[in-house]
């Protein structure tokens, strides 16, 4: 069967085989997308020559399909950090080429031998002002229909976030919140679920947040940034806000290997990443960047909002994906 | 139509059928067998991959509201399409064309966008809710999305043409003197309808009901839209699947009891209604 793909995918292929001077870069769409075209692609473009083509929106079966049948077609791939943690084990990526990375600025915590730190972002609370009265100050607000009414907004696929979410409004400490007690997590989930509608997307979670649709939710810290910038009458609360990563791959057996290495260079910069925290609200993951940015930019960053900041574990979540999934979707379908 | 002397299901002149066959061999049935394959072979040869689709209460539940869906969709739009099907079949010709045209236009325009606009009537803010909240008529927004009644909604307003086009047929093909003999013979209109109109229709309804069913049990974008999570759909479980958990083997499992059921359907009715009828009635 593989060889009947392999065939004719290959036949398919035949007419955009990879050249040299051109490589694809894949990314989740949107405004995300757009800012790492703008800060890094162009500019590399510019000084290296080689063509960065756009492909999108990530998606982590087409990935394993390439690799399993041999016909990769992108050279540099924006993944959440537990997927390559998990994707590295498989034996889908391709170690990174240090020699052809600096490794200088890097924050340790999103690198490591098969990836390299895209950007970090957090999950936040915010509100639509006109649809609460009041200021939720922490995740127990979320659960708290009493104080505060309402329809919630939670991240829709088994993820890190909404798992810790429920623990730490249950009291859990932030400090003991790992390995995740799942049937504890459930059980607070269910005393709202009548309440949550789910957003499956980034947009679709600004607008169900700007229409006030959904009085509240849990969003990534950058598309409240981009509401604020659109004049949206949201509130948001950093307390307890929650990290996790996106980080960029390049998946075994990409057609531009050298390419990619040199992309990465430059999308980890200090100058690029500094441009496209400007550009998206997401945190650098260069700790040399923050010096070539406006001050007014480095406060609104998660980085800027430590005190409460947890670090969501990636590693605990690409040992557990599956187990935690299956949990997850037998719960939320029931 | 029983007494068509044309057999269609003759083989006869099917030499120049050849390039279609290799059409539907190459696009609708190397792909089914990779399918198939796959499910028995990712990630290792055996039927694990069965073993966990039937031993998954999530898997399971999800069949089963699939289905449900399925033929709640199915009979709501047999029951709004059946009077808009009646009302154009009896027609003036050139009236009824435009007002065909007008429902046909709905299929042009792109399904995301469709169900976009559900999304903006049907939501807590959106503007029934707003309209009745406005006069009065209700305090708390209606639960008309994320749920099983919106999911009917938008998928009843996507399937409504494929119910109404074999129905008209169906109904053209009633000679209308039946209708006046049954009301010569005393028949009140409730009794035509019931023992003359719906019978005779019946093959129609098959078709028709057939195919928005089938169509009904893959939808992805408007069950994932406009349901809650409680009413997942199988599309988009085994997309959550492939994409997020990487098991095709699984996910092509899924898939696979998903065709085999969908085809058992489909003989049953065949043999029920009978296969020229069917192809009549469309």
């Amino acid at each position: 069967m593989k060889l009947i793909l392999v065939g004719v995918l290959a036949g398919l292929l035949a007419a955009t085989a990879a050249k040299a001077d051109e490589m694809v870069f894949t990314s989740w769409g949107g405004t995300t997308q757009e800012a790492q075209t703008k800060s890094w692609a162009e500019p590399f473009t510019a000084s290296s020559g080689i063509k960065v083509l756009q492909d999108g929106p990530t998606d982590y079966g087409k990935l394993k399909a390439m690799v399993d049948a041999k016909n990769v077609t992108w050279d540099v791939v924006d993944v959440e950090m537990d997927f390559a943690i998990k994707a590295a084990k498989d034996g889908l990526l391709e170690p990174i080429d240090f020699a052809a990375v600096p490794k200088g600025g890097l924050d340790p915590r999103f690198s490591n031998e098969h990836a390299v730190g895209s950007f970090y972002y957090s999950f936040v609370l915010a509100w639509n002002k006109g649809a609460v009265s009041g200021e939720p100050t922490s995740w127990a607000d979320m659960f708290d229909t009493k104080k505060f009414p309402g329809k919630r907004t939670f991240y829709k696929w088994s993820a890190p976030g909404v798992i810790e979410i429920a623990l730490l409004a249950d009291g859990v400490p932030a400090d003991k919140l790992y390995p995740l007690d799942l049937d504890r997590a459930f059980k607070k989930l269910d005393t709202i679920k009548s309440d949550i509608v789910w957003w499956g997307g980034g947009a679709e979670s600004q607008q169900l947040i700007a229409s006030g649709e959904a009085a509240f939710g849990q969003l990534w810290n950058g598309r409240v940034f981009a509401l604020e910038k659109d004049g949206a009458d949201v509130g948001v609360s950093w307390n307890q806000n929650l990290t996790a990563a996106d980080v960029l791959v390049v998946p075994k057996g990409a057609k531009n290997k050298d390419g990619a290495m040199k992309f990465l260079a430059a999308a980890t910069s200090p100058t690029g990443q500094a441009k496209f925290a400007e550009a998206s609200g997401y945190a650098p993951i260069n700790t040399k960047a923050k010096a070539e940015m406006p001050a007014d930019v480095v406060k609104g960053l998660p980085d800027a909002h430590v005190d409460g900041q947890i670090n969501l574990d990636m590693n605990y979540w690409a040992e557990h994906r599956d187990e935690i999934a299956t949990r997850w979707y037998a719960w939320q379908t029931k | 139509m029983q007494g068509t002397p044309l057999r269609r299901g003759s083989m006869a002149g099917s030499g120049g059928a050849l390039p279609a066959l290799t059409l539907v061999g190459l696009f609708f049935v190397v792909p089914v067998v990779a399918l198939l394959l796959r499910s028995v072979t990712d990630p290792e040869p055996g039927l694990q991959n069965y073993a966990a689709l039937f031993g998954s209460g999530t898997y399971v539940r999800v069949f089963l509201n699939t289905f449900l869906v399925a033929a709640v969709v199915t009979a709501v739009t047999i029951v709004v399409a059946f009077p808009v099907a009646w009302m154009l079949a009896i027609m003036p010709p050139a009236l009824g064309s435009i007002v065909f045209g007008i429902i046909i236009l709905s299929m042009w325009t792109n399904l995301l966008t469709r169900t976009y606009a559900w999304m903006v009537l049907l939501q807590r803010t959106g503007v029934i809710n707003r309209t009745l909240m406005g006069l009065g008529i209700i305090h708390e927004p209606l639960p008309l999305i994320n749920n099983l009644a919106g999911v009917t909604i938008g998928m009843v307003y996507i399937m409504l043409p494929f119910m109404i086009l074999p129905l008209i047929g169906a109904l053209r093909a009633i000679d209308p003197m039946t209708l006046r003999a049954a009301a010569l013979c005393g028949a009140s209109p409730f009794q035509a309808f019931g023992r003359i109109l719906l019978p005779l229709s019946l093959p129609g309804i098959a078709a028709g009901g057939l195919m928005v069913f089938v169509m009904s049990l893959g939808y992805f974008v408007t069950p994932a839209l406009l349901g809650g999570t409680s009413n997942m759909m199988l599309a988009e479980m085994i997309a959550q699947t492939v994409q997020s958990l990487l098991n095709w083997g699984l996910g092509s499992a899924a898939a696979f009891v998903l065709l085999i059921v969908t085809m058992a359907l489909y003989a049953l009715q065949l043999r029920m209604v009978g296969a020229r009828r069917l192809a009549g009635g469309l």
